[in-house]
């Protein structure tokens, strides 16, 4: 069926397209205007905004932490409320489910899970298919596991090896690719440290942060995956570690590199207060750094609940809101989930607001800072059409800031920032620069032979409620979002590498997890049978 | 078996709030569970949710400091065993917490085992053992062991028992890395408390957590599923318009007794457990059984043979030893014996034809 989304203005910044033109349909993808044929469907979106769909390249929505965020506050989706409004209606609207559909009402298509726990990706996925509509991906978790860091043990490196234990975990885990969180902090916390730098080096293991990133920066550019290490750095929340973060920027230029939720990371020192903003110094050094891409991770006021494989960050961070937290201490990273309610009437929560903002307003290029919440840690995902309106709307943004505590507001530059972000380039950082540093080059943009995910949204001066409610998504070419609402629900795909390994790298390691965890690897291995649906998987092809 | 399940269709369709019980299968056969659950406004139980249920409330009300069995075999100095029903689930437990080889751990302590409130048992040859035992209560000696732990005082009569568990208490506070293991099932909500702030004094200088024993009939893998499904544990209702997650009233016993349920699912269907069904089961109620073993039904009950999950099918189910839900292959694969999944899945289409007619 040839479907025709006719007269709207078009945005595809992937190929410098803003004007008013016809989009086509057919099996599932775009298609060319034809040439002598009629359209079986035609929809007159004329005066509308037509998108590709939406690249969340960011957000907690499925596997063990997730969950057991979901088992100690079942009652945040009741407790979350934006600008005192409750926006959640149930507990369910936390489950798989609600995720997929209020993802497409927005306009999203692809969601990437960014932290999947090697030896529990079966439960990862399993969620993940039960999540409708959206296709997703997953990262998995290397850098804190004993294989790895006995493998990069002081004078023993087998880079090699390191290679195919990456290849085999991205394989064995069907990831997308690889994440890595505090490199080595998660281990130390395991001897006890409650901090943990660039340099220092993990307990019994001789190496330093910087090494296991640099090591996982090399097998990923060795393995030819598309998408670079996705790196949660080290002092995540801590004032001063805009240091930490030019350090990483600087020490990591070899290789590209995507660092994570990077707002959580701009902060200074300076002031009475002892915490500042670092964005113009985080900025000037991701600018310099062109190899380097990162995501937001904005911070919105309100209730959240705050989910990361970073254990030792989430410890000292346990002073929870309510006062309930869950340090699990686990294979590899483990997880901390601590409560936090961002209050606008905090100083340091005010500045954090305004650090996200800064970040993506003083970036020179779009296609290098993403957007993200790293839901639900800075904020739900349901919030992302407020941000955007933060973004587009110069005086939306002043509104917000004069309400804002006077210290935060002294000592904030976001005031004095002019800039608000054109469709274009919303569209480039949801859409287009997700696309291309994750490697899906059939989506994030409108050329024929793309993948047929567009949304297509009511232009209108309030962006929240412009992008609340999609006027129209399609998935796959399938009209699945009408008027807001979702009105056929289908199901997406999972995308992964593939990379291929040297076999012997299977012996290895399931000797290591017999003698140490009295497991069979073969446990947690993802087949296709995770999923009920035969095309559930699909391979992105890597470089080498 | 078409008519078998169009049967069971019919009974359903009728059902005005119909309990999911026993659940034990694997996780398809709980999604499955859930799905069949939602359309028809019923409750989602599973015979072993008592120690989940704790283990739940407590969670909700606080939190939790697990570790994963592999960290804990691996890294922990000292672990305390609280209870009987940790050994007498696993006999081989010990052996496993204390495994010959290990990764690198913290601290040079050498390892150690301390026995709170259990009968004597098997210990690991050589393996220095503390048991904290006699006459007095398993939630006094934990309560009297949380108070040495924190060095305030408490009251023991028995003298050498006192020494013991100040003794341990010492101990504890200069282990590298301590683990408290229980059975959720055995301890009640109040022990599990004193323990969880317990191990929150200990982190404060050093490394401590709990290991919450699972619960059989893979109750951690349903648990999860249901969370990650509708936002709640099992013992969830789905008869009004949202999810309704109450550890009391969503009991299948209890529902079933009271007759607020007016239909039983009971599904038994895994290899080397049995789910042992609600007493008054299969009489006076309408049921659909989904077993892998034999039933004793009621004539009017619906009963269907489902393969087991593990031996006849692979299966998703909770491992404890990787602290997360893996799939294991199938002993003996017999494709003649429909999963859960495929049953429910296809008594879901069944009532929606009805529904549709
Ligand atoms: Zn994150």
């Amino acid at each position: 069926m040839l479907t025709q989304l006719k007269g709207g203005r078009v945005i595809d910044p992937a190929h410098n397209r803003d004007a008013v033109g016809d989009v086509y349909l057919e099996n599932g993808r775009i298609v060319d205007a034809p040439e002598g044929r009629e359209p079986d469907e035609v929809h007159n979106v004329s005066g509308k905004i037509v998108m590709a769909g939406a690249i969340d390249v960011h957000s907690h929505i499925a596997g063990t932490n997730v969950t057991l965020g979901r088992q100690l506050m079942p009652e945040l989706p009741l407790m979350a409320s934006a600008e005192g409004q409750p926006i959640l209606p149930s507990s369910a609207a936390w489950g798989s489910y609600a995720t997929g559909i209020r993802y497409a009402e927005m306009g999203y298509t692809t969601v990437i899970e960014p932290a999947m726990i090697p030896t529990h990706a079966i439960q990862a996925h399993k969620e993940m298919a039960s999540i409708p509509i959206i296709d997703v991906a997953g990262l998995v978790i290397l850098g804190n596991d004993d294989y790895t860091l006995n493998l990069l043990r002081t004078g023993n490196v087998k880079s090699d090896e390191l290679k195919d234990y990456v290849a085999w975990t991205l394989m064995h885990s069907k990831a997308l690719g690889l994440k890595v969180i505090n490199a080595g902090g998660s281990e130390a916390f395991k001897f006890n440290a409650r901090t943990f730098d660039l340099d220092e080096q993990v307990p019994e293991y001789g190496v330093t942060s910087r090494g296991i990133v640099e090591a996982m920066q090399q097998a990923i550019a060795d393995l030819g995956v598309p998408h670079p290490p996705h790196v949660h750095t080290n002092n995540l929340g801590i004032a001063g570690n805009v240091d930490t973060a030019v350090a990483t920027l600087e020490a990591t230029q070899a290789h590209p590199i995507h660092l994570a939720h990077i707002q959580f990371y701009g902060y200074g020192k300076e002031g009475d207060k002892g915490f500042s903003s670092g964005a113009p110094r985080l900025m000037e050094a991701i600018n310099k750094n062109k190899k380097a891409t990162v995501d937001v991770g904005q911070v919105m006021f309100g209730q959240t609940v705050t989910i990361s494989g970073d254990v030792l960050r989430q410890f000292t961070a346990r002073a929870a809101n309510p006062k309930k937290w869950v340090i699990n201490q686990a294979d590899g990273n483990g997880t901390g989930i601590v409560p936090y309610n961002y209050k606008k009437k905090s100083f340091v929560n005010a500045l954090q607001w305004a650090i996200g903002l800064e970040i993506f307003l003083l970036a020179e290029d779009p296609w290098r800072v993403l957007f993200s919440t790293d839901h639900p840690n800075g904020a739900l995902f349901v919030r992302y059409p407020e941000i955007f309106h933060l973004l587009m709307d110069k005086n939306e943004r002043l509104r917000w800031f004069d309400r804002l505590p006077e210290a935060s507001r002294q000592v904030s530059g976001l005031a004095g920032i002019s800039r608000e972000l054109t469709l274009s380039e919303l569209a480039i950082i949801t859409r287009a620069a997700p696309a291309k540093v994750l490697g899906l080059t059939d989506r994030g943009h409108l050329a024929p032979g793309a993948i047929a995910d567009v949304a297509v949204y009511t232009d209108q001066k309030n962006k929240t409620k412009m992008f609340s409610a999609a006027d129209l998504v399609f998935k796959s070419g399938k009209l699945v979002v009408r008027n807001g609402n979702v009105v056929d629900v289908s199901w997406g795909r999972c995308y992964h590498v593939d990379p291929g390994f040297d076999r012997q790298i299977e012996n290895r390691v399931r000797s290591f997890y017999e003698t140490y965890y009295g497991a069979d690897p073969s446990w947690f291995g993802v087949t296709p049978t995770v999923s009920d649906r035969p095309d559930r998987f699909a391979t992105i092809p890597c470089a080498s | 078996m078409d008519s078998t399940l169009q049967r069971a269709a019919d009974l359903l369709a009728q059902a005005r709030f119909p309990v999911f019980g026993g659940l034990f299968t694997d996780v398809n056969g709980a999604a499955a569970a859930l799905a069949l659950a939602q359309k028809l406004g019923g409750v989602v139980d599973h015979a072993a949710s008592e120690g989940m249920s704790r283990a739940a409330r407590v969670m909700r009300e606080t939190g939790s400091t697990p570790a994963s069995f592999g960290e804990v075999r691996n890294r922990a100095d000292t672990i305390v065993l609280i209870g009987d029903s940790p050994r007498a689930r696993d006999p081989e437990l010990l052996e496993k917490l204390f495994p010959a080889k290990a990764l690198p751990r913290p601290g040079d302590n050498a390892r150690e085992l301390v026995v709170v409130g259990a009968k004597k048992g098997k210990t690991p040859a050589g393996l220095r053992t503390t048991e904290i035992d006699g006459k007095t209560a398993l939630p006094e000696l934990v309560a009297s062991l949380g108070a040495a732990i924190r060095e305030l005082p408490f009251e023991i009569r028995d003298a050498a028992l006192a020494k013991k568990i100040l003794s341990t208490g010492k101990r504890l506070r200069e282990s590298a890395f301590a683990v408290f293991v229980y059975d959720p099932a055995e301890i009640e909500e109040p022990v599990l408390h004193t323990v969880l702030e317990a191990v929150r004094h200990l982190v404060k200088t050093t490394r401590a957590a709990t290991l919450s024993l699972a619960a059989p009939g893979n109750g951690e893998g349903v648990n999860l599923c249901s969370t990650w499904t509708c936002g709640l544990p099992v013992r969830t209702s789905f008869a009004g318009e949202t999810p309704e997650n109450n550890m009391w009233a969503f009991e299948t016993e209890r529902l079933l007794k009271s007759g607020e349920a007016d239909a039983l699912v009971w599904i038994d269907a895994l290899d080397g457990a049995d789910a042992a069904p609600p007493t008054r089961a299969f009489r006076g109620i309408s049921s659909v059984v989904l077993s892998s073993k034999p039933v004793k039904a009621g004539r009017d009950d619906v009963v269907v043979e489902v393969g087991a999950a593990v031996a006849d099918h692979d299966a998703a189910v909770y491992l404890p030893p990787i602290a997360g839900i893996g799939e294991v292959k199938a002993t003996s694969a017999d494709a003649s014996k429909p999963t859960v999944a495929d049953v429910l899945n296809k008594i879901g289409t069944l009532i929606d034809a009805k529904r549709a007619a």
